[in-house]
């Protein structure tokens, strides 16, 4: 019974295949990190069809600080609403010229000082699930339950980071990524997940081109 | 005491079956009632510089108790109710505070013989309509909160001085383990926010406030032209008399610049009177 325990464990446990892939276009990179400045992810939230997660966004972040410290990543949604209401949907810049713009309102500009935002990476994209199919049958009754099938699915993660230098109000690189991955859900009285981590997977390949971006340690 | 003990566990053994079925049926029940959305989030204070207006806001009842009801069209769908009245009401006092030099809470609707407090104009919000769509309806991965609001901006004597349709859209991603009611606040949420945006960036391009707000600089230019007539005559004034004093100077230039005073602030004073609204 242990053994049949364990066996089960270890089959949850086990992820399904993703296969990534990383694009990377660096115009000019900084060559000593970014010193005392501070960095800012956000998520493009343009589309109608589909919106950049913020989770995502938090994972890339997280990426970034964790390995290096000395980043200083600043909260997505702090950052907004620092900046309300010139960083909605509706107000966001979507060209590194629409910088200006915004800079000559004095009391932004004099946000951003405070802020020391140096580097404004946006995200755009989104992970979709597709391909699904198989079918699972689940029953209960007075001498107990269980489910009995085979369930499987596709997920497709696509990213693109756009970096803009702040004070230079120029685009300095653009990283593209792309991940797929199979899950699988076999059940025999008990459904086992084998999950594909398709968003992490993405999250790692393009989190480790903008590590390399900003940091002077990689 | 042994009597009261034992009262008390006879009713609560005789409550005890009724209570359980009360609580099972309310559990069953419950799958069946609409789902309920009181939409709650926090709103930042706009960064930028405020108007010169001294402005007064009007919410109507409809508007601070505002909720969209949606019926379920069929047996596998539920009611909705998305109630926005409260969280309207503390968006737009957050923005129009930050978005103007002055926000005042007017006690009615402005009209002719109101006695209203001392504004240079009433902004009177409506929500006109509002839908929603949930990932089981579209098949997007995202739940969405869509709103056409109507601003009437208005003297404090009920004159209109423009009147406009306003749209505002949200949306937010499913995500894991979150329910529908939160996807419903969050994107309504976001609505709020994109109506505050929405409105601070269209409200000073809009042509009658435009207008409105380039007659009041042109009273507000004229007025300070006519403050620094006062004042510079005041000066003359005063150093005529000063001088009249010391004995330098005869008594006809005192009174002569007395008077240019006098008549810069009697000029003052009617155009306070013809600039008020």
């Amino acid at each position: 019974m242990k053994r049949w325990l364990l066996a089960l464990l270890a089959l949850a446990l086990l992820p399904g295949c993703v296969t990534s892939k990383v694009d990377e276009m660096v115009y000019n990179a900084p060559e000593q990190g970014i010193g005392d400045s501070t960095v800012v992810i956000l998520g493009r939230r343009q589309a109608s069809d589909y919106e950049t997660e913020p989770d995502f966004i938090q994972c890339l972040g997280d990426y970034i600080s964790d390995r290096d410290p000395s980043i200083q990543v600043l909260n997505e949604l702090n950052f907004v609403n620092a900046l309300y209401p010139w960083f909605e949907p509706r107000t966001a810049p979507l060209y590194p010229q629409d910088i200006d713009r915004l800079l000559q309102q004095h009391v932004v500009a004099q946000r951003m000082r405070e802020l020391k935002t140096r580097y404004m990476i946006w995200i755009d994209g989104s992970t979709v699930r597709s391909d699904s199919g198989g079918s699972m049958t689940c029953a209960i009754g007075p001498g107990g339950g269980g489910c009995f099938g085979f369930g499987t699915w596709s997920d497709d993660a696509t990213y693109e980071a756009t970096i803009w230098d702040f004070t230079g109000k120029a685009e300095v690189g653009r990283v593209n990524t792309t991940a797929t991955g199979q899950s699988y859900m076999p059940a025999v009285v008990v459904p086992i997940p084998i999950i594909a981590p398709v968003k992490g997977t993405a999250c790692d390949g393009l989190g480790e081109q903008l590590l390399q971006f900003l940091s002077s340690k990689y | 005491m042994g009597v009261l003990l034992s009262l008390s566990t006879i009713s609560r053994h005789s409550s005890g079956l009724p209570l359980a079925a009360v609580l099972l049926l309310a559990a069953l029940l419950a799958g069946c009632g609409p789902k309920t959305v009181n939409v709650q989030g926090q709103f930042p204070k706009p960064l930028m510089d405020p108007l010169p207006l001294k402005i007064g806001i009007w919410y109507p009842e409809d508007f601070r108790t505002h909720e969209f009801y949606d019926e379920a069209k069929s047996r596998s769908e539920s009611d909705w109710v998305v109630e926005t009245g409260p969280a309207q009401v503390k968006m737009w006092d957050t923005v129009l505070a930050g978005m103007f030099r002055e926000l005042v809470h007017m006690p009615a609707r402005p009209g002719p013989k109101q006695m209203s407090p001392v504004v240079n104009a009433v902004l009177i919000p409506h929500v006109d309509e509002l839908q929603y769509a949930i990932p089981k309806q579209t098949n997007v991965k995202v739940y969405e909160i869509w709103m056409r609001y109507r601003f009437e901006l208005v003297t404090t004597g009920g004159d209109p001085i423009a009147e406009w349709k306003m749209p505002a859209y949200g949306k937010t991603p499913t995500a894991f383990l979150q329910s529908d009611q939160e996807a419903v606040n969050l994107a309504a949420v976001m609505a709020l926010r994109d109506a505050g945006a929405n409105f601070i960036t269209s409200f000073p391009q809009l042509p009658a406030v435009r207008d409105f707000l380039e007659s009041r600089n042109q009273t507000v230019g004229a007025r300070y032209a006519d403050d620094r007539q006062f004042v510079g005559a005041r000066y003359a004034g005063d150093r005529a008399q000063s001088a009249l004093l010391q004995g330098r100077a005869d008594r006809s230039e005192s009174v002569g610049a007395r008077y240019a005073g006098d008549r810069a602030q009697s000029a003052l004073l009617q155009g306070a009177g013809g600039g008020k609204s």
